[in-house]
């Protein structure tokens, strides 16, 4: 970036993310993608460019400043795994990842480059996923022709550009939005009468999810405490006061109730290219145990949520680990000394264990996941 | 119903001639009544409603009002019958009877509600017997060996201060003196498949012991036939179990284990004294939260085992660390699936698909001859002040704690019991193998 008087100003907002990101005040992968949303829709606003590149190098620089600003899981498997595969609130990276990819195909709209678009084949499939649908939608404004590096007027290119910019950022801020409702506008015909549905943990997309199915129906929920955060039971306390009929039990008892679950819901934290996720700790077990009860396993996650990695080497998810008092407190000083407490934040699921993920876009199985990546993100920028 | 014929008749007569003034009716009936004393409230509201239902209809159904009555008051005590019972069924299930929480209490309503302490006592009880019943209500006697342990020693009080009453004799009527004792501690906490094992063996040693014994040897033989079965179904098989489990330990290993198993704990406390080097990863659960008292006990020696300490949904990041998985019981049954302690079954399914053995730790008189397919058709809750710090239930929410699950005999590597290390497939050889003739 160039060290000009606006660049100033981004780096204190970008900071100001970068430190509560650290500090673990954001927390959630919606609230982290909007506001890195909000983070970007600033720098692009006050950015000066003259060309596409320069603009995409600005964003990006931004968005590996937050990814690499978070703290890092250490663990000696971290010699198996990519850099990038470190980030813990993977939607930051996710959005910039997206926002990158609607300035492009803005650009290329504004760009009109026909002719590349006219042939399709295998192999560009392959290569990108569907065929882009920007030459559908013929852009509304007078179509001002853009001139990179123009030499006379160097802000000519920004100007241009800025609106459908801004427009686009908009796009994804509104989707965003609305991400709960597009993930459970479907609820009803996941979840049927008179069924048993066990979930665990505290996730919003599960919980909107669940509660716009008991528009229709009238089901069962156990929900699973999920220790030692517990967000169980906060969920469980939402559900019940929607009127669901909810049972609270320990993790312990996962197992003993699944012969009589129908379904097991649960959230993600990110859902990876293999098509496997990771997501709150327990969700392993839960997984796991449906698959030797032959339980179908649903994932409800917003696209956002999509993270260009694989996970070959490692085989579980504890990268990052919390509070040791939560599992055995203080109060037992003497076994404090003496023992080691282990409390990670979040399992790997493996895409075998999973059934369907929900998204904001559809229905997809893991298998096909990958190829959910390649509409969403354009491939250059899965490493930032 | 003794419904006099010319007095209905007359009431007939009155609602027909005066069909629209009922009051008067009534009034006409009221003197009728004053005539006739030993007519009766009932009869009469009956009539009432008879005369009034029929004022329209014409003399023709003389019979009908008392035969309406009738159907009335049974239908009223059939109804009256109905609702204590639904009442009684709704606080079985924790008071809990709103209309769409029936179902969710339906599936759930067999688990038994979790006893509250201080529960009343029927019949002629021994103290040493309520007591017992009161330890285990509050869970400060828990696990399948503490409970059989201390249920006979009990009952080693309860015989030798039996006296047979006269024209009796002591092979014959213990046992009717023993089994609402037994009932007791049943109704404190259901009853363990080691104590239900005692208690048979016990039985058949009252009913062949021999009748021309004086009452006080008889007494003496039996405490003696007790203390036998101590020795030698629990401490000494225990120790026979050490010897082989320890054996597994090697230098280096780390041994993972659920809750808190008395036999896991000893052997683990052996295997220590061995001068063996290995560490323990504890995974523990609410409700219950044993493990912590095993951690207590591994790190008070010296010098202290090395132990790590994680709940339950930490168990995916630690079972690949693990070189050896023991678990405790608290019944093996005839298809070899394995009773314990909620979240055991979780612990040998994840431990089955990262290939890591699991040693199941069971004595021999833990075997059932039952079957249990899954943890769901037998369990038990947990006590509420086990969950203090969960939400309150409401009309849709309920807090439930299962205390034990069943794993499949496909998770489980080995079961190690004093007659050996054998397949939990071929439990149900065993009991004959011990030289039992019956099953």
């Amino acid at each position: 970036m160039t060290s000009d008087p606006q660049s100033t100003a981004n780096q204190r907002i970008v900071e100001d993310l970068v430190s509560r990101l650290r500090r673990r005040q954001l927390v959630g992968s919606r609230a982290t993608a909007l506001e890195t949303l909000l983070v970007l829709r600033q720098v692009v606003s006050k950015a000066r460019f003259s060309n596409i590149d320069q603009l995409v190098n600005i964003i990006r620089s931004v968005g590996r400043r937050l990814v690499d600003a978070q703290p890092k899981g250490l663990y000696i498997l971290v010699t198996y795994i990519s850099y990038s595969f470190l980030e813990l609130e993977h939607s930051v990276g996710n959005t910039v990842r997206k926002v990158l990819h609607h300035i492009r195909e803005e650009y290329h709209t504004a760009n009109e480059q026909p002719a590349a678009e006219s042939s399709f084949s295998i192999a560009k499939f392959v290569l990108q996923g569907q065929p882009r649908k920007q030459a559908t939608i013929p852009s509304s404004e007078s179509r001002v022709p853009l001139k990179e590096n123009d030499p006379d007027d160097p802000d000519s290119f920004a100007r241009v550009l800025k609106p459908v910019l801004m427009e686009a950022i908009q796009d994804v801020f509104d989707e965003l939005e609305t991400v709960y409702d597009n993930i459970s506008k479907n609820a009803k015909d996941h979840i049927h009468s008179d069924e048993i549905i066990l979930t665990l943990g505290m996730s919003k997309t599960v919980d909107s999810f669940l509660k716009a199915a008991a528009h229709y129906r009238n089901y069962t929920v156990i929900v699973a405490e999920t220790a030692p955060s517990y967000g169980g039971r906060e969920m469980a306390k939402s559900l019940s006061s929607a009127g669901i009929s909810t049972f609270l039990v320990p993790d312990s008892s996962i197992y003993a109730l699944m012969s009589r679950v129908n379904k097991v819901i649960l959230g993600a934290h990110a859902i990876l290219a293999n098509g496997g996720m990771f997501a709150t700790s327990g969700s392993l077990l839960a997984a796991t145990a449906a698959r030797s009860y032959s339980t179908p396993v649903v994932v409800c996650a917003g696209q956002f949520k999509l993270t260009p990695l694989w996970n070959l080497y490692h085989e579980y998810g504890a990268l990052d680990f919390g509070d040791p008092s939560a599992v055995l407190c203080f109060d037992e000083g003497d076994l404090v000394d003496k023992v080691d407490v282990v409390n990670p934040y979040y399992d790997y699921v493996r895409p075998e264990l999973l059934d369907v993920f929900i998204t904001n876009y559809g229905d997809h199985p893991p298998s096909s996941i990958y190829r959910l990546l390649k509409e969403t993100y354009d491939d250059e920028d899965n490493e930032l | 119903m003794p419904v006099p014929e010319p007095e209905s008749a007359s009431a007939e007569s009155q609602s027909l001639t005066k069909a629209q003034k009922k009051a008067e009716g009534r009034a006409r009936q009221e003197q009728q009544r004053a005539a006739k004393a030993a007519q009766k409230q009932q009869q009469q509201s009956g009539q009432n409603a008879g005369s009034s239902s029929n004022k329209s209809k014409g003399s023709t159904v003389q019979k009908k009002p008392a035969s309406e009555s009738n159907k009335l008051s049974s239908a009223a005590a059939s109804s009256s019958k109905d609702a204590p019972t639904t009442r009684e069924g709704a606080v079985g299930a924790d008071g809990l009877s709103d209309g769409p929480k029936s179902r969710g209490l339906r599936i759930f309503s067999h688990f038994g509600l979790p006893k509250t302490p201080g529960h009343q006592i029927k019949g002629d009880i021994h103290p040493a017997i309520v007591k017992l019943g009161l330890q285990f209500s509050e869970f400060k006697i828990c696990g399948a060996n503490a409970r059989c342990i201390a249920t006979l020693t009990a009952f080693k009080t309860v015989i030798q201060d039996y006296v047979t009453p006269p024209h009796n004799t002591l092979s014959r009527h213990l046992m009717t003196h023993l089994s609402p004792q037994i009932t007791h501690l049943v109704t404190a906490r259901p009853m363990s498949v080691t104590m239900g094992n005692a208690i048979r063996q016990l039985k058949l040693e009252i009913s062949g012991s021999d009748i021309d014994l004086p009452e006080q040897d008889a007494k003496d033989a039996l405490c003696q036939e007790i203390d036998n079965y101590i020795r030698d179904r629990i401490i000494i098989a225990d120790e026979v179990i050490e010897d082989l489990a320890v054996k597994k330990i090697k230098d280096g290993d780390v041994v993972l284990t659920y809750a808190r198993s008395s036999l896991v704990e000893k052997i683990l406390l052996r295997a220590h004294s061995l001068n063996k080097r290995f560490s323990v990863v504890v995974i523990d659960s609410r409700p219950l939260l044993e493990g912590k008292t095993l951690l207590h006990s591994l790190t008070s020696v010296i010098p202290p085992i090395p132990c790590t300490y994680a709940l339950l949904p930490a168990l995916p990041s630690l079972i690949t660390d693990a070189d050896i998985v023991l678990l405790g019981a608290h019944s093996l049954h005839a298809n070899g699936s394995v009773y314990s302690r909620a979240g055991t079954a979780m612990v040998a399914m994840l431990a089955k698909e990262h290939s890591v053995p699991v040693m199941l730790c069971c004595e021999t008189y833990k075997f059932s001859e039952t079957v249990m397919l899954d943890g769901f058709g037998k369990n038990e809750l947990a006590p509420m002040k086990f969950s203090l710090d969960a939400p309150k239930s409401n009309s849709n929410l309920e807090v439930l704690n299962p205390l034990y699950d069943s794993t499949p005999a496909s998770c489980i590597t080995a079961v190690v019991t004093e007659v050996g290390l054998i397949p939990p497939t071929s439990i149900s050889s065993i009991p004959l193998a011990l030289g039992r003739t019956t099953l």
